[in-house]
């Protein structure tokens, strides 16, 4: 049986030899880091908006490659899954995005400050991270369901507007596609006329008091355009 | 209680008592805040109470782990403490620092990098701090006639935490490398140096409560720190799956941290079987509990839970979802919590002569907090698979997942009332003992050595 010094020569000869090849890899990984992160891309704004990240412990409830407090979503690949101008209005008032749903502090960022934590987010979106986060695997349709799918039978002479893709899906659907949040826009070209449409964006707040569905910033094309889209929406 | 300066201990583990307690008040803010009463959104948003709790979980774990050592390093170096002085200024001053982080937590003072939230001027100072107690371990451990593997196992687990303290003190630009350090503080310390200090004070206590000869004892807990280091060191690299670092670390992290589990394994093996072999029985019954009970529950929340869900094809789904909480929470209770509850259930009757164990109030604290955590931990094993299938094997949204699984969390609530029932008769029990007196001294209760 294992004698006492045995047994002590097992603990430091295993520390030691585990220790050394810990060190070795460590080297290894700082000499992969600048190719695998893209370092050349970490520029004055990205750096800003990590520290910006930190300051306001962010990771104290979202989760950032997988680390972090699984209270709010996982923002790995936040730029790429909800685009540039969705987070610029979401970081404005975080609350009036989700109404009545996860509460997020409103940290009143300035738009350098905004630009500065997407510069951060989008740079980390683009680490290479063995493939993390994996695709959904499990496809919807392979699951039986009791409710058939989706149907829309209303033909779209308008093509969505870039707007609309951007913001507004994040809440509301179309055609089975987007967000449910807000209720589905499917019909809302049968309900209401153009002059209400265009009333309703330029301020929800004043058509309907108390209402949910936060004013956008949009500009007199951009709403235009989206009211057409609505309209022809039967 | 053998010599004067071991009351000292009782001030660290009255402190324990107090984080403790804070620590569930911030749990419960949190839980509830996920069934969707949030009404301290605008005081104490969920980071700021998740800062809090997890912060207050390594305080008040690093306190009992400082009071642990000031009350085994004076009996196993068989002399009086270096200085009994230095040891409340550091105390005091621990205290002040932790205070300190805690209220800047709730003023957006902090590092806002997960487990190592404390701000950076406040880290310069723990630095001070651990190595005061540092200086005053060993200056007790150099000037003492004896001495023994335990002693010397559990000075080497102090003084490699407080080393690798260090690597999380360096600012990175770039948030893989920030990742990277990061852990080797956090991984470094629970499922490295942590164990060993762990592993020292369970030979303490198996050697005074089973009376198992000191070299039968100690010659194991080489076999367990061994096997720590053997699969722990370079089990860092279940953290390196996904963070931006080379592909290597899939292989070298699965394998390792499959190994993992033997360490806990076989310091589960290694407690019950010196309890087998035990002279005669020990009156300080309580006592055995949670050292027995911390030996087997780290086995199952930190070995087996952690296995379940480190190797690569697994952790791809389960990273950064419920599952880690779950692990999470009975890992460090049956880790460290417990080992920490062991410690003071041992020491109570000795520093104060009162002996409380024959009561049933410690039975009720036992049990009630054992069911509470586990109950917790199966809540949050419930949420967690269900989380992984609709939000990352279906792809649904976030928010909508949070909302399925809202049950499960008035379940883990529930399950952490009992946990709270439990805690509450422990702390009950830590007041009725009273305080220190001289007349122990030199009065041990019961010990077999």
């Amino acid at each position: 049986m294992l004698s006492k010094s045995q047994a002590r020569a097992f603990f430091l000869g295993g520390t030691f030899l585990f220790g050394a090849i810990f060190v070795f890899l460590t080297i290894d990984t700082l000499r992969q880091n600048d190719t695998r992160t893209n370092a050349q891309n970490l520029t004055e704004d990205v750096l800003k908006g990590k520290e910006i990240w930190e300051k306001n412990n962010c990771m104290g409830c979202h989760t950032l490659l997988g680390e972090g407090a699984y209270y709010a979503p996982d923002l790995t690949k936040v730029v790429e899954r909800r685009g540039v101008s969705w987070i610029d209005v979401f970081l404005d008032d975080p609350q009036a995005m989700f109404p009545g749903e996860r509460k997020m502090v409103k940290y009143n960022f300035t738009k350098e400050e905004k630009g500065q934590v997407i510069e951060f987010l989008d740079w980390v979106g683009k680490i290479d991270a063995n493939g993390w986060p994996p695709k959904p695997n499990i496809p919807v349709g392979s699951i039986s369901t009791a409710v058939p799918p989706q149907i829309t039978n209303n033909v779209v002479k308008v093509s969505q507007p870039e707007k609309f893709s951007q913001l507004c899906v994040a809440c509301h659907a179309v055609g089975g596609k987007g967000g449910n949040v807000g209720p589905a826009l499917d019909h809302v070209g049968s309900k209401f006329d153009v002059d209400y449409l265009n009333r309703w964006l330029i301020d929800p707040q004043v058509i309907k008091p108390g209402t949910n569905m936060p004013k956008l910033p949009l500009s007199d094309t951009e709403r235009k355009d989206i009211v057409t889209y609505l309209s022809a929406l039967k | 209680m053998r010599f004067q300066s071991q009351k000292v201990a009782y001030w660290f583990f009255a402190t324990c008592m107090l984080l403790l307690s804070l620590q569930i008040v911030y749990g419960f803010i949190m839980g509830f805040a996920r069934i969707g009463f949030d009404g301290l959104h605008d005081y104490i948003p969920f980071n700021t109470a998740r800062a809090t709790h997890t912060n207050l979980l390594v305080v008040w774990l690093l306190t009992g782990f400082m009071g642990a050592a000031y009350y085994i390093i004076p009996e196993e170096s068989d002399r009086e403490l270096y200085s009994v002085k230095l040891a409340y200024i550091q105390l005091i001053s621990w205290v002040v620092v932790g205070v300190v982080a805690i209220i800047g937590f709730h003023f957006n003072w902090w590092e806002g990098r997960k487990f190592l939230e404390i701000p950076r001027p406040l880290d310069y100072l723990v630095v001070v701090n651990v190595l005061t107690f540092l200086f005053n371990i060993a200056m007790t451990i150099w000037e003492a006639k004896k001495r023994s593997t335990t002693q010397l196992v559990l000075f080497f687990g102090l003084l490699c935490a407080a080393l690798l303290y260090l690597p999380g003190m360096i600012y990175f630009d770039n948030q893989t490398l920030d990742s990277y350090f990061r852990w080797w503080v956090v991984h470094l310390w629970v499922e490295g140096v942590w164990e060993l200090i762990m592993g020292g004070i369970l030979a303490f206590l198996l050697i005074k409560l089973t009376g198992v000869d000191r070299e039968v004892i100690e010659k194991w807990l080489y076999v367990v720190v061994g096997l720590t280091f053997l699969s722990g060191i370079l089990g860092t690299g279940h953290h390196y799956y996904w963070i931006g670092t080379p592909k290597y670390w899939l292989m070298v992290g699965g394998i390792f941290s499959a190994l993992e589990p033997l360490a806990f394994l076989g310091m589960a093996i290694w407690a019950l079987n010196m309890y087998r072999k035990k002279g005669k029985d020990h009156p300080n019954k309580i006592a055995l509990y949670w050292t027995l009970g911390s030996a087997m529950m780290s086995f199952i929340g930190a070995g087996f839970l952690g296995f379940a869900h480190t190797w690569p094809s697994v952790n791809q789904w389960t990273h950064g979802t419920l599952i880690t909480a779950m692990h999470g929470h009975l890992a460090f209770w049956g880790a460290y919590a417990m080992l920490v509850l062991a410690v003071i259930s041992y020491a109570m009757p000795n520093m104060t002569g009162r002996k409380l164990f024959t009561g049933m109030s410690g039975y009720l604290a036992f049990w009630a907090s054992n069911i509470g955590m586990v109950g917790m931990t199966g809540a949050l094993a419930v949420a967690g698979i269900t989380q992984v299938y609709l939000e990352r094997k279906l792809g649904m949204d976030f928010l909508v997942v949070q909302k399925e699984i809202v049950f499960h969390f008035i379940g883990m609530l529930l399950a952490a009332t009992l946990f709270t029932v439990g805690i509450t008769y422990f702390i009950v029990d830590f007041i009725r003992h009273g305080l220190p007196s001289n007349e122990a001294i030199g009065k041990n209760v019961g010990d077999i050595d």
